[in-house]
């Protein structure tokens, strides 16, 4: 059981989805369902951070064939990057239930269930096809979330984010290919398991070539400035446990998809990479801010804001230095739990007034104070708040910015600014001043309060005490950064 | 414990906001006053105790609480400092501080938000003693965003007018413009200093270490954020605003204690600014300007609170003129006394609006010096103090910072400062007199005020007549004391006794001359100022600098969100989307048309794939040979 | 007689089978142009087997010949019945294979 912890992990949710649709189970059971199998699956990470071993490497790897003949392996394993990952996801599941606790269609428990378990399995994957599969399994729950049970011009919007995104996931599909093939071509036999296709080195005109084939899979996800026209209107239009699973999770995704691949693959090519790369995320980091101000839907405002700070943890990955590094996977955590918060506010601002519009919106703070105190609270925690931990990870980030470069960390330091654009005058709008409709709604009731606590408390603590955390992921991410410095010869 | 001093605040904050939270109906009025003033009531007694202990000529006390961070070369702690600098910094705050909490118990009784008021002030309280408690720049900068927070909270506390929230808003964005700045400063110092700690106490013996070019970028960035913070030019126009929030707040945080977090800061780097003094002439300019800037407009002003914000930043200006030139003691001792009657002033103000009914306007106030016997009288001590009349507070510090400015021979500096005492001496007493001696106005019966309210005023107004002596120089038969407590790296001055008796004298007549100025145009009959010339009218739209700010910053702004939502977004980036789907369309129009359904045409297909097949495996690959 | 003549021959042949088929309409054309191609490979067959001395061209020709005529009797059978329900044997009358004209 212990061997196989991680395979578990991933798939108690898709069974459960299996066996609760094979039962034709009414949307009660569906409910408990849901609901046990992320609470055990919770339970199952908190064991494994429990046993994990912040000095050892890759942990809890189970590596079995799988396609034989073609190199395709079952390759899973945890370390501190997909720990905090790991965590993240199964952590976020259980408030989202709560959220979605009258939700009575039934798609939209399965659609979370397989989510789950495709998310899970892109963190856990150490062979490039499994990861492969995962990264798009990830993508047919969003398609129907937003297909079918979205607003706006759902349809049209989910066709736009899943093209766009497979184009990314083509292109790195034949790099995989290719890479397998390189491999075959020296050694003799097929793998495409990470650790083997990692000691390859390829000659400089291809492997930029194929770099470029996962990068751009990846900047889509993240997304970087000019890959990025999906997001707002996928967002706009994708009901809140998507969006908020799109948001913390997936686009973490692509971020982990270059810290995992890219660097064990592609180690000296993303030194002529990282220039372009740190541009656009410089200027990720203002275009989306500078665009939110006048957006006028929450979620899209939102999206936005993702995106500039996803600009920001992209930076962080390419500055290798060792506070970049901490800064950027400590963003992905805290950031990951104060977006969740906002789109979940905005999820029940939905639910009461049925408009995200902040035109349509307004003196809350009168009638709802426990709905103001967390929804300031989570937007506070997102523009960087001391005492909330995206303070933290942006301060390292700052830090390292300033270790790489001067002028790298004056732009990066701009972070301070950009968020308070868009957020201070959208909180007056939506939650001060008059109220711009007569709707009679109540204030968070106490089963909507217990789902925000956690993520509030969380971001608090990971403020007030980051080391609690930090010895966690602290000796292997150092490791790991010597290993590519030593290759790469640190940058600039 | 020195902790205790930071902790107790935040934790009273957390209670009393956890339990509004819970009920924000509920009254509760003993629980919170209770907590919310009680609470640092017991920080100034433990504050006191540090100042005797450090009195005895014990040494700086430090305590840490828990290691914050430690990553690579970046190992914070939450740890407190007690030396000379910080522990008069927090007997001052703790003390008028609790001071402010019982006058606010007594002006926010009737309102419904008072449980949420006292977990804001705490807040702030805390967050101000983190910042000056604080043994290393992250956790300063820590209270330092904290004290914004605080500060936006209760800015925007009523937060049913929506222009309160836009006050609150441009006290925070300012505040943060100035923090970019801030934290460029401090990543810079940790970089150059990497590997060697950074506490203040090891920045100080390690500052060799980083070259002067570097060291002046950082004492520049510093300055920046304390151009926020403490609303000098050119960031300063969050301050008159920020008078929306209740008057105690205007006391508290934006007379005695956040606005002067700046001046502080800088003492507290005092061994960064003694290596870089063409920054501190950068810096003294900048308060100079202010400080006469802002004594023009408070000039013109009608509405009292905003006389005094706008006094506030003049007054800052002096203090960053003093720590500027190299006299730290001095900044820092005019801090310490304008507390004393600013807070006086503000409270004062606030005890003339209640009794009004929430009337702001001087002019339409008058002739209360009878009715409002107290509030009067300590104004008028309070008045005295700010105008450098001795032997009042005022004048003690005052007078130290214009000698240090005519000892180090910037005869402009001085000229200005003293200029700006004349204005202050005016406005001060335009305000007095119009409110307390001028004809007045057809009002309704005054609304009594609670003792909790005057008896504050009545302390302060004993401190700021009192504790001009601690600094008092050895020509005016004090010692320097506080001069010699703070130790801090002060310029030496020369200058003799006669020259200091010459320039005390010329202040006292410019105070006089400014006060009888404002008796001979507004102890009769106040008017107020009309918009009728080029002049006036500049002033009193405040230099038009607020519409300046809008037109070459906001509008930008949204002019170029605008425009990436419907031009680069849609048009560029879509665009190219576009021209991919626009590519297929036409590619499957082409393949259409081959697809005749004609089955010669298939033949002929099939002609022409065979055949190529056939030549490639033949001649290229020589399939058969 | 060199065994080029006859190469010479098959290829003439084939060549005039093909363009034929992709250039007539009529049906009947097209099954005559196709008996021409298949003529032609005929005939390559059995002149290999005569330069080869091989009897394995000449059994495989024979039996070439009994397929065409099974084929000829089945496509013109196929014919017959297309012009009963059609009134034409134009093959490009009969394109129900391509796409439907769409409002792109």
């Amino acid at each position: 059981m212990i061997d196989n912890i991680l395979s578990h992990i991933i798939f108690l949710p898709l069974l459960t989805a299996l066996l609760l649709g094979l039962f034709r189970a009414k949307i009660t059971y569906l409910k408990i369902g849901a609901m046990f199998s992320s609470v055990a699956t919770l339970l199952l990470v908190i064991w494994t951070a429990y046993h994990f071993d912040p000095d050892g490497g890759m942990q809890f790897v189970k590596h079995s064939p799988w396609i034989q003949n073609t190199g395709m392996s079952y390759f899973i394993g945890v370390d501190y990057l997909s720990l905090v990952i790991l965590l993240l996801i199964s952590l976020l599941m259980p408030p989202l239930y709560i959220y979605m606790y009258h939700e009575k269609r039934k798609g939209y428990w399965y659609n979370m269930m397989l989510l789950q378990t495709g998310v899970t399995g892109a963190v856990l994957s150490l062979d490039l096809v499994l990861f492969y599969l995962f990264w798009e399994t990830m993508l047919l729950p969003i398609f129907i979330m937003i297909g079918k049970y979205g607003n706006g011009l759902h349809q049209y919007n989910s066709m736009k984010i899943i093209l766009m995104t497979i184009m990314g996931s083509m292109s790195m599909l034949f790099s995989i290919m290719y890479i397998g093939y390189v491999y075959f071509d020296t050694v003799g036999i097929w793998s495409f398991a990470l650790t083997d296709l990692s000691t390859l080195t390829f000659n400089i005109k291809t492997s930029i070539w194929l770099t470029a084939g996962f990068l751009l899979a990846f900047a889509i996800k993240i997304p970087l400035v000019g890959f990025h026209t999906w997001m707002a209107p996928a967002y706009g239009s994708s009901p809140t446990p998507a969006v908020v699973i799109m948001s913390a999770i997936m686009a973490k995704l692509g971020i982990y998809g270059i810290w995992r691949f890219g660097f064990a693959l592609f180690d000296t090519v993303l030194v002529y990479y990282a220039p372009t790369i740190i541009m656009l995320a410089l200027i990720g980091l203002l275009y989306y801010a500078i665009r939110a101000i006048t957006e006028d839907n929450l979620r899209k405002m939102f999206a936005y804001s993702s995106g500039s700070h996803l600009s920001l943890i992209a930076l962080g990955l390419f500055l290798t230095n060792i506070y970049a590094w901490s800064g950027s996977l400590y963003l992905i955590a805290t950031h990951a739990l104060a977006t969740t918060g906002i789109f979940i506010m905005i999820g029940l601002t939905y639910k009461r007034f049925r408009t995200v519009q902040i035109s349509a919106l307004g003196g809350i703070a009168s009638k709802a104070p426990k709905f103001t105190f967390f929804f300031t609270f989570f937007a506070l925690s997102i523009a960087g708040l001391p005492g909330t931990g995206g303070f933290v990870a942006e301060l390292l980030i700052i830090i390292g910015a300033f270790k790489a470069n001067f002028w790298i960390g004056v732009l990066t330091a701009t972070t301070m600014l950009s968020a308070m654009l868009y957020i201070f005058w959208m909180l007056q709008r939506t939650l001060f001043g008059k109220a711009n409709n007569d709707s009679d709604y109540e204030d968070l009731s106490l089963r909507e309060v217990v789902m925000l606590l956690p993520l509030v408390i969380l971001l608090l603590v990971t403020g007030i005490m980051p080391s609690l955390f930090t010895p966690i992921f602290e000796p292997q991410l150092t490791a790991s950064l010597q290993e590519i410095i030593n290759v790469i010869g640190g940058l600039k | 414990m020195l902790s205790l001093i930071v902790i107790l605040p935040f934790l009273s904050a957390f209670i009393m906001g956890v339990v509004y939270l819970g009920d924000t109906k509920k009254k509760r009025y003993l629980f919170y006053t209770l907590i919310g003033v009680g609470i640092p009531a017991i920080s100034t007694v433990l504050s006191f105790i540090f100042g005797i202990q450090l009195l005895g000529g014990s040494e700086p006390i430090h305590h840490t609480l828990f290691q914050w961070i430690s990553i690579g070369d970046f190992n914070i702690e939450i740890a407190f400092m007690a030396d000379r600098l910080s522990v008069v910094m927090i007997s001052f705050i703790t003390f008028i501080g609790t001071l402010i909490h019982i006058y606010a118990a007594g002006y926010m009784k009737e309102d419904e938000g008072y449980g949420k008021f006292f977990a804001y002030f705490n807040l702030f309280m805390g967050s101000m003693l983190l910042l000056v408690l604080a043994d290393n720049p992250i956790m300063m900068f820590v209270g330092w965003e904290l004290v914004g927070l605080s500060s936006y909270l209760l800015i925007g506390f009523y937060h049913k007018e929506s222009s309160n929230i836009t006050a609150a808003n441009k006290a925070f964005i300012l505040n943060r413009v100035g923090d970019f700045g801030f934290i460029m400063a401090i990543s810079l110092l940790f970089i150059s200093l990497e590997g060697s700690g950074f506490t203040f106490e090891s920045i100080k013996a390690n500052i060799s270490m980083i070259d002067h070019e570097t060291l002046t970028l950082i004492g520049i960035l510093l300055f920046v954020g304390a151009m926020g913070k403490s609303a000098q030019i050119p960031l300063y126009v969050w301050l008159p605003d920020a008078m929306a929030g209740p008057t105690p707040v205007s006391a508290l945080i934006h007379a005695a204690t956040m606005v002067t977090a700046g001046v502080y800061m800088v003492a507290r780097y005092s061994f960064i600014y003694i290596e870089i003094p063409d920054v501190g002439l950068f810096i003294a300019s900048i308060g100079a300007a202010s400080a006469l800037f802002a004594a023009i407009i408070a000039s013109y002003q009608s509405d009292i609170k905003k006389i005094l914000a706008y006094s506030t930043m003049s007054q800052l200006g002096y203090m960053f003129m003093a720590v500027g030139l190299g006299a730290y003691s001095s900044g820092i001792f005019h801090v310490f006394t304008h507390a004393f009657f600013k807070a006086l002033l503000f409270m004062g103000a606030g005890a003339v609006i209640i009794a009004l009914h929430h009337e702001q306007n001087i002019f339409k106030m008058g002739g209360l010096k009878k009715e409002l016997k107290l509030v009067y009288i300590t104004m008028f001590i309070a008045t005295l103090a700010i105008s450098g009349i001795p032997p009042f507070a005022g004048f003690f510090s005052k007078d130290a910072i214009l000698i240090t400015a005519f000892a180090s021979e910037h005869y402009i500096l001085w000229s200005i400062g003293s200029l700006t005492a004349m204005l202050t001496a005016f406005y001060m007493f335009r305000l007095l007199f119009t409110v307390f001696h001028s004809q007045p106005t057809q009002r309704k019966k005054l609304h009594a005020l609670p003792a909790t309210m005057t008896t504050p005023l009545v302390i302060l107004a004993f401190g700021s007549a009192t504790v001009g002596f601690l600094g008092a120089n050895e020509a005016y038969g004090g010692n320097s004391w506080i001069n010699t407590f703070l130790a801090l790296p002060d310029r030496a001055l020369n200058i003799s006794h006669a020259t200091e008796y010459m320039l005390g004298g010329l202040n006292v007549f410019l105070g006089l001359l400014g006060m009888g100025l404002a008796y001979k145009l507004f102890a009769q009959e106040a008017q107020e100022a009309k918009e009728d010339s080029l002049f006036r009218k500049v002033v009193i739209h405040k230099f038009y600098i607020d519409e300046i700010y809008g037109f070459f910053i906001l509008k930008p702004l949204l002019v170029l969100s605008d425009f990436i939502a419907k031009v680069m977004d849609p048009k560029i980036f879509d665009g190219f989307i576009y021209l991919n789907v626009w590519g297929y369309r036409k590619a499957a129009v082409l393949f259409n048309r081959l697809q005749n359904g004609k089955v010669r045409y298939y033949a002929l297909y099939i002609l022409i794939g065979v055949s190529v097949m056939s030549y490639y495996l033949i001649l290229k690959l020589k399939v058969m040979s | 007689m060199s065994p080029q003549l006859f190469f010479l021959l098959a290829s003439i042949l084939f060549s005039i089978g093909l363009v034929g088929l992709v250039s007539r309409k009529n049906l009947f054309v097209l099954y005559m142009s196709i008996e021409l191609m298949l003529s032609s490979v005929n005939l390559l067959l059995a002149t290999f087997s005569k330069v080869l001395g091989d009897a394995g061209g000449s059994v495989i020709a024979l039996l070439i010949i009994a397929v065409i005529a099974a084929e000829a009797a089945l496509f013109l059978a196929m014919t017959v019945h297309i012009y009963r329900n059609n009134r034409t044997v134009d093959s490009d009358h009969f394109d129900k294979l391509r796409e439907e004209a769409h409002n792109a």
